[in-house]
């Protein structure tokens, strides 16, 4: 089925153990997300980051592997995530092109406007950590969600600590106010495989955070795939179309592997 | 209507008050043992973080729970259901041990936690 929904963790936070980044892929595989991406953070206002050229994935696992009941091995993917405090950190180099996915975790009111508005980025991360410190507006995050850009809220905080978990709650409550459940997904974060949560688990973990059951069901599948369509939009002109061939048998097949007619749809009309 | 309908239509609705989940506990250290009543104690005491005293004072009940696996049965009202299955999610240490409960099956029927078809094997 061309549309069915795969389960996708966007955010699995990358650590140069490599023993360690494949237990953790292996246990999302295991857990059912078909896709996840490798978060590498570069906070710009630390001296001496820089953005580098990510690893490549074929150099993780020989062979990938197989996610739970799909029998097709998982995908792994390349995300960069850049704070910014000051408008200057952020800017589109070869590096950033690299990457699959780019994120961008405004400190500021300003930059949050900004990042909403105009940066070339397709998630923006929303703050887990600490108390929201502005107030997130209706214009802003209604041009985010009209440009396809979407907002992430990570669980893992909620996880670790009850103090986090009431900042992750509240924060994500109160984005929900002004966007109203449109444009959110819902990734991990995950430095251990234990911090890794089911597919289903995050779905109902998304009531929580004042998401209906579509939306939420949404965050973890249909709308992390609109970022990395999105995120493919960035490496081209002007959009992307993928193409599956209908069969008439039974047989039904991946759709990205096949290059063959009937179009699809054009995602989005960014840039 | 010229013709009377021929059938009857039935819908059966909601029809258990209860939901079974069937979850399992992952724990950091393995040997560590575990009874039903501290596995019971663990998920009240992530209720509480959670909701505080109501939440914790909410009823559920430990249908099963297998030491050697560490696999449990849960039966809760519907309208607990979300409540309790967010604090499982949300478990994340137990006495200061790094833990994760892993909610591999959930369904208004007992029965139907007999069998798994995610573990089937598929070719």
């Amino acid at each position: 089925m061309v549309n069915m929904a795969v389960f996708i963790d966007l955010n699995i936070s990358y650590t140069a153990d490599t023993k360690k980044l494949q237990n953790i892929i292996e246990t999302a595989a295991h857990l059912g997300y078909s896709t996840v991406a490798i978060n590498h953070v570069v906070d710009l206002q630390q001296k001496k980051q820089e953005i580098g050229k990510p690893k490549c994935v074929s150099e993780l696992f020989d062979r990938l592997p197989i996610v739970q009941g799909k029998s097709r091995p998982i995908k792994v993917l390349n995300r960069l995530t850049v704070v910014v405090s000051e408008a200057s950190h952020f800017r589109t180099t070869n590096e950033v092109k690299s990457y699959d996915i780019v994120a961008v975790f405004p400190k500021t009111e300003k930059l949050f406007h900004a990042a909403c508005m105009s940066f070339d980025v397709d998630i923006i991360c929303i703050a887990v950590t600490e108390k929201q410190p502005f107030y997130f507006k209706r214009p802003p995050v209604n041009g985010a969600i009209d440009r396809g850009v979407f907002f992430e809220i990570s669980y893992v905080a909620a996880i670790k600590d009850s103090t986090l978990r009431r900042y992750t709650i509240s924060n994500a409550l109160s984005l929900m106010e002004t966007c109203k459940g449109k444009n959110v997904i819902v990734s991990s974060g995950a430095e251990k495989p234990l911090e890794l949560r089911g597919p289903y688990d995050i779905t109902n973990l998304g009531l929580l955070f004042g998401l209906s059951e579509g939306d939420a069901k949404a965050a973890v599948s249909t709308n992390c795939r609109a970022v990395l369509l999105h995120g493919e939009t960035r490496k081209t002109a002007l959009g992307i179309i993928h193409t599956v061939k209908t069969q008439p048998t039974a047989e039904r097949q991946e759709e990205e592997e096949e290059a063959v007619p009937a179009v699809k749809r054009a995602k989005r009309e960014t840039l | 209507m010229s013709q009377p309908a021929l059938y009857e239509r039935l819908v059966f609705k909601n029809a258990s008050v209860y939901h079974y989940l069937k979850i399992y506990l992952i724990l950091d250290n393995d040997d560590r043992k575990i009874n039903a009543v501290y596995f019971k104690q663990m998920i009240i005491s992530a209720l509480r973080d959670l909701y505080g005293e109501i939440g914790a004072a909410f009823p559920f009940d430990v249908l099963k729970f297998e030491e050697d696996t560490l696999t449990a049965v849960l039966r809760v009202y519907n309208s607990g259901l979300v409540k309790l299955w967010t604090a499982l999610t949300l478990l994340g240490s137990y006495q200061s041990e790094p833990c994760a409960v892993h909610v591999t099956q959930v369904s208004p029927f007992l029965l139907a936690l007999s069998g798994n078809s995610r573990e089937l094997e598929l070719d």
